[in-house]
C-alpha cells in the first residue's frame, strides 16, 4: 500500500494530470464548472468526522490508497462475457462503461436505440454536440454537497448521457452497466446525466459491478432532471467486489406533477456511501425512494438521503432497510426538509435495521426539518433482530437454523425489492443477497 | 379561520404574567470573569480549598473552550465579560424561619403563587426557594431531618456534609463536559443538594423555585441529588423570571445519582421570561442535566414542561450503568413569538436489560422554533436493552419551525430500538368534530393540545400538572392556524 501523505495534494496532482485529457476544453461553461469544482475541493479538502454529515463515516479506507488517474482500460471483453451481468433481460437499450469510459462496441448501437431517445457517452457528446448539454449539465449537482461531488466536477469526463424527448414513453428499461477494473488502481469518476422532458416516461437501471477482486475506487455523480409530468423509474444496484470503495451521489430535480421512484440496493464494497439529494421544486411532484443496504465483515455501508420540499403540495416517501452481518457497520441518515410555505407537504421516512451479529453496528439518524405548518411528516426507525417466534415456527417445520435465518432476512428485503418494476430484478438481487448471507456466519443471537 | 385571528394574535401577544421586578438591594460582584472572580465567589461562600481548586480548574478549562455552535438556535454573541457572576439579596445571614425572611421577598413568592406558609400545611411540599443565587428560606427541615434526608442549599451542604458533596459533585457532569458545564463549575453560586439515605422514601415532594431577579446577573445553579440504595425521591423544579430587556444567561447543571434500587423522579416546569414579540430580552437557558443510574435496578425519570425562555438548550440525560436500570424522559416544549428550543435527551445504555422511554411533544406557534435532538446509544454490553422513542410536533402558524434530530447508535445484537416521529398541525377534522359538539374554537384547540400533551402531563406530580396545563393554555389557547 502506498500510504498517501497529503490526500488533497494527491488529488490535486490527479486533476492536474487529467485536465489536458478531458473533453470539451474549448467550452467556457464546462471549464468554469471544472474550475469551481477544483476550487471548492482545494478550499475545503476531504470531510472529517467533525462534520455532521460524516460523523459516522471515516474516509480512511478511501484515502489509504494512492489511486491513479482514470485511463483507457485495457480489457478484452466480448458482449457474451457480460450476459451474466444483465439485470433486465428485456432491456430496450444498453450502455457499458469500463473504468468510467464508454464502450460503444459493447453497447447498443446508436441506430438501434428507440426513437426519441438520445443515449451515449458524455465524453463523445461533449466533443460533438456540446450545445445540447450546456442547458443541463451541472444543473442539478451542487458542487458544495461534498468533496466527492466537487472532485467529480473537477474531473468531469465521461459517463452516461440520456435524454428522452417530450411525451416519449419507453416500454422497456434502459440498462447502464459500470464495470471497474481494480488492477488499474484508477479513481473512476463517472458523471451521468439523465434528462426526461415533459411527459416522458422511462425506466433506467444503473448497475455498478467489478471485473476483479482488486481494490477499486468509484466516485459517481448522477444528475437527473424530471420534466413536467414525466416519470422516471430509477433502479440502482451497487454490487462491486468486497474490496471496492464506492461513492455515489444522485441529484434529482423534479418539475411539476413529475414522479421519481428509485430502488436503491447496496450490496458490495468494503466502503460504500450513497447520497441522494432530491429537490421537489414544482407543485405536485412525487418522490419515492426504496432502499436496501447490506453490510458484512469489516465493511461499511452508508446511505444519506436528503429530500427537500421547496414548494407546496409535493409528496415524498423514503423506505430503507438494512441488514448488518459479521463485523459490518451500517449508517443511515435520512432528512426531510420542508421549506417555508411548502404547505400541504406529505413526507414520510422509514428505516428498519436487522442487526445480526455481536460485532456489528448500526448508526441511524432520521431527521425532520420543517418550516411550514400545514404538513404531514413522519419518520420511524427500528433496530432489532429476527423474531424468535418466526424462527421457531420455521424450525418446527424442519428448516435448519441457518436456512431459517436466511429466509427471514430475504423476506425482510423483499418489501424493498418487490417495489421495483423491473422484471426479474427482485429475483436477481435476492439471489445475490442469498450469496452474501451464505458467505457470512450468522451468529447465534437471541435464540432461546 | 380569519374570524379568529384577532383573538389568536391577542393571545399570542399576551404579556408575560410573572413579569415584575422586586426592588431589593442586592450585593453583586462587578461584571467580568477571571480567576479573581472565581476566588471571590468561593471566598464569599467560605468554601474549602478542594472546591476552590475544582472551580479554578474548571475556569482554566473553560477559558480554552469555544462556545458550541451545533444547536439549531440563533442568538447574538454572548459577552461573558459583561455578566455579573454573583448576586445575593441583602438579608440577615442564615434565616432560621420564615419570620426572619425579608417580607418583600415573601411577597414576591406570593405573587408567583408560592404561598410558603400555606404549602406547608396543605400540600406537604418543602420549598427551598432560591432568590437569585442564595437560599433564603428552607422549610420542613426538621421533618426531613427525622427521615435522615438532607435537603439544603449546596453551599450549606459543602459546609455541613463536605464528604458527601466532594464524593459526588462533578461525578456525573464533569467540569470538562461542555462549555456551559465548565462555566457553571467555575462560578456556580448556589443550588440545591439532596441526599436520601438507604431505604428511605422521602416523606414529601421536594421543590425549589428558582427566580432570576437582578438584571445582568447570569444564574449558575448547581443541583446535586444523591439517592442511596433503595431510596425514593420526587423533586420538583419550577421557575419564573421578571421582565427584563437584556438577555440573561442561565447555565445550570443538575446531577442525579441513583444507587442500587433507588428511584429519582425529577420534574420541571420552566416558565422564564421569553422575550418580547421582536425577540428582545428573554432568558438564555443553557442547561446540562444528567442522571446516572449507577446501581442495579435504579430508575431515573425526567419530566419537563418548557414554556419559557428565549432560548432553551437542554438535554436531560440518563446513563444507564446498572443492570436492569430504567431511564425515562417526558417532555413538552412550547415555543411561540420568537422563542427557540433545542431540547431532547440522551439515553446511554451500558448495563444489561436496561430500558428507556422517550416521549417528546413539541408545540411551535407564531415564529417559534422547536427542535428535538436526542441520542440513544446501545453499547456492546447492553444485553437485551430496549428503547422506545416517540417524538411528536404540533405546528400552529405558517412561520414556525419544528425539527427532529434523533441519533441512534446500536452496537449490541440483542438490543431493540424503536423511534417514531410525526409532525402535523391540528387537524381540521378534529376541530370540526369538537365544534360540532358545541365547543368554541378556543376550547377545542385547548382540548386538542392538552390531549396531545397528556402522555407527558400524567407523569407530573399533582401539584405541577395543574400549573403546566395553565401555562399551556396561556401560551396557546385559540391559536389556530
Amino acid at each position: 500500500m502506498n500510504a498517501v501523505m497529503d490526500p488533497v495534494e494527491h488529488y490535486r496532482a490527479l486533476v492536474d494530470a487529467a485536465t489536458p485529457l478531458l473533453p470539451g476544453a474549448h467550452l467556457a461553461w464546462l471549464v468554469e464548472q471544472r474550475e469551481r469544482g477544483l476550487e471548492h475541493f482545494l478550499a475545503n479538502g476531504f470531510p472529517t468526522r467533525k462534520q455532521e454529515a460524516w460523523r459516522y463515516t471515516g474516509l480512511e479506507r478511501v484515502l489509504e490508497e494512492a489511486w491513479l488517474p482514470q485511463a483507457e482500460a485495457v480489457v478484452n471483453l466480448a458482449a457474451d462475457d457480460l450476459s451474466r451481468l444483465w439485470l433486465a433481460p428485456k432491456a430496450g437499450a444498453r450502455l457499458v462503461f469500463v473504468n468510467g469510459r464508454w464502450m460503444p462496441a459493447l453497447s447498443t448501437p446508436v441506430d438501434a436505440v428507440p426513437a426519441g431517445v438520445q443515449l451515449g457517452g458524455l465524453r463523445e457528446a461533449l466533443e460533438e454536440e456540446p450545445d445540447q448539454l450546456s442547458a443541463w449539465l451541472g444543473g442539478a449537482a451542487h458542487i458544495e454537497a461534498s468533496a466527492f461531488t466537487a472532485l467529480n466536477s473537477a474531473l468531469l469526463d465521461d459517463g452516461a448521457w440520456l435524454q428522452i424527448a417530450a411525451d416519449r414513453r419507453l416500454p422497456a428499461p434502459i440498462e447502464i452497466l459500470y464495470l471497474s477494473l481494480g488492477q488499474d488502481r484508477a479513481a473512476i469518476h463517472p458523471r451521468n446525466l439523465l434528462v426526461l422532458e415533459e411527459g416522458a416516461q422511462a425506466t433506467v437501471i444503473e448497475h455498478y459491478a467489478s471485473l476483479d477482486e482488486a481494490p477499486s475506487f468509484t466516485n459517481a455523480v448522477t444528475e437527473v432532471m424530471v420534466g413536467d409530468g414525466a416519470r422516471l423509474e430509477h433502479t440502482r444496484l451497487q454490487d462491486e467486489s468486497p474490496s471496492a470503495r464506492h461513492m455515489s451521489s444522485v441529484f434529482v430535480r423534479q418539475a411539476g406533477d413529475s414522479a421519481y421512484h428509485a430502488t436503491h440496493v447496496s450490496l458490495g464494497g468494503v466502503w460504500s456511501r450513497s447520497e441522494y439529494h432530491n429537490r421537489l421544486q414544482c407543485e405536485r411532484a412525487n418522490c419515492e425512494i426504496d432502499g436496501l443496504y447490506v453490510s458484512g465483515e469489516r465493511r461499511l455501508a452508508d446511505v444519506h438521503v436528503a429530500i427537500e420540499h421547496a414548494v407546496p403540495a409535493c409528496s415524498s416517501r423514503q423506505r430503507f432497510k438494512g441488514i448488518v452481518l459479521g463485523s459490518g457497520r451500517a449508517v443511515f441518515d435520512g432528512l426531510i426538509r420542508v421549506q417555508p410555505d411548502a404547505q400541504k407537504t406529505d413526507a414520510h421516512l422509514s428505516n428498519d435495521n436487522l442487526l445480526l451479529s455481536r460485532d456489528a453496528e448500526v448508526d441511524t439518524k432520521p431527521q425532520l426539518e420543517i418550516y411550514a405548518d400545514d404538513v404531514k411528516c413522519s419518520h420511524g426507525t427500528t433496530v432489532g433482530q429476527l423474531d424468535p417466534a418466526q424462527l421457531f415456527y420455521l424450525r418446527s417445520r424442519g428448516i435448519g437454523l441457518g436456512e431459517a435465518r436466511r429466509m427471514l432476512c430475504l423476506g425482510f428485503a423483499t418489501e424493498v425489492l418487490d417495489g421495483c418494476s423491473v422484471e426479474g430484478f427482485a429475483d436477481r438481487v435476492g439471489e445475490r443477497l442469498r450469496q452474501h448471507l451464505e458467505a457470512s456466519p450468522l451468529i447465534r443471537v437471541n435464540e432461546e | 379561520m380569519s374570524s379568529n385571528s384577532s383573538e389568536v394574535s391577542a393571545l399570542i401577544r399576551r404579556e408575560y404574567e410573572q413579569g415584575f421586578v422586586t426592588d431589593i438591594p442586592t450585593e453583586s460582584l462587578p461584571p467580568g470573569l477571571d480567576e479573581q472572580v472565581v476566588r471571590a465567589i468561593s471566598a464569599k461562600k467560605s468554601e474549602p480549598d478542594w472546591l476552590l481548586e475544582w472551580r479554578l480548574e474548571a475556569f482554566r478549562y473553560w477559558s480554552q473552550q469555544r462556545e458550541p455552535q451545533w444547536a439549531a438556535v440563533h442568538h447574538a454573541p454572548i459577552d461573558y465579560q459583561a455578566i455579573s457572576y454573583y448576586s445575593a439579596p441583602k438579608s440577615r445571614p442564615g434565616p432560621k424561619s420564615l419570620d426572619e425572611v425579608d417580607p418583600k421577598l415573601l411577597e414576591t413568592y406570593e405573587k408567583l403563587g408560592i404561598p410558603l406558609a400555606e404549602q406547608k400545611m396543605l400540600a406537604g411540599v418543602a420549598v427551598d426557594a432560591v432568590f437569585d443565587s442564595v437560599s433564603v428560606a428552607t422549610t420542613f427541615k426538621e421533618k426531613l431531618a427525622e427521615a435522615g434526608v438532607i435537603f439544603s442549599s449546596i453551599s450549606e451542604a459543602v459546609r455541613e456534609h463536605p464528604e458527601l458533596v466532594r464524593q459526588h459533585l462533578g461525578s456525573v457532569v464533569s467540569y470538562r463536559d461542555n462549555f456551559f458545564a465548565s462555566l457553571n463549575a467555575a462560578v456556580f453560586s448556589d443550588g440545591t443538594f439532596v441526599y436520601i439515605p438507604k431505604g428511605v422514601r422521602c416523606p414529601m415532594e421536594l421543590s425549589t423555585y428558582f427566580r432570576i431577579n437582578s438584571a445582568n446577573t447570569g444564574q449558575f445553579e448547581r443541583t446535586l441529588i444523591v439517592a442511596d440504595e433503595a431510596s425514593y425521591v420526587s423533586y420538583l423544579e419550577g421557575c419564573t423570571a421578571p421582565m427584563r430587556d437584556e438577555n440573561q444567561l442561565h447555565a445550570a447543571v443538575v446531577e442525579l445519582v441513583a444507587l442500587e434500587d433507588a428511584r429519582i423522579k425529577y420534574s420541571t416546569v420552566q416558565n422564564w421570561y421569553p422575550g418580547d414579540e421582536q425577540g428582545r430580552g428573554g432568558i438564555y437557558n443553557f442547561v446540562t442535566k444528567r442522571g446516572e443510574c449507577r446501581g442495579a435496578r435504579s430508575h431515573i425519570s425526567w419530566t419537563q414542561v418548557e414554556t419559557g425562555s428565549a432560548i432553551t438548550w437542554k438535554y436531560p440525560s440518563c446513563i444507564l450503568r446498572g443492570d436492569d436500570s430504567v431511564g425515562e424522559f417526558y417532555s413538552v416544549a412550547v415555543t411561540r413569538g420568537r422563542q427557540q428550543a433545542d431540547t431532547g435527551t440522551k439515553m446511554i445504555h451500558m448495563g444489561r436489560n436496561t430500558r428507556s422511554t422517550i416521549v417528546s411533544k413539541g408545540i411551535s406557534a407564531g415564529q417559534g422554533s422547536n427542535a428535538y435532538r436526542g441520542l440513544v446509544r446501545m453499547t456492546p454490553k447492553a444485553e437485551n436493552a430496549r428503547n422506545h422513542t416517540q417524538c411528536d410536533s404540533l405546528l400552529i402558524g405558517d412561520r414556525c419551525a419544528a425539527h427532529t434530530f434523533p441519533y441512534i447508535e446500536v452496537r449490541n445484537p440483542t438490543a431493540k430500538v424503536e423511534h417514531e416521529a410525526t409532525t402535523s398541525k391540528i387537524g381540521d377534522d378534529q376541530l370540526f368534530y369538537c365544534r360540532s359538539r358545541g365547543l368554541s374554537e378556543e376550547n377545542a384547540v385547548s382540548m386538542i393540545v392538552n390531549g396531545f400533551c397528556k402522555e407527558v402531563f400524567k407523569e407530573l406530580p399533582m401539584e405541577f400538572a395543574a400549573e403546566a396545563q395553565k401555562l399551556l393554555s396561556v401560551s396557546l389557547e385559540g391559536a389556530v392556524g
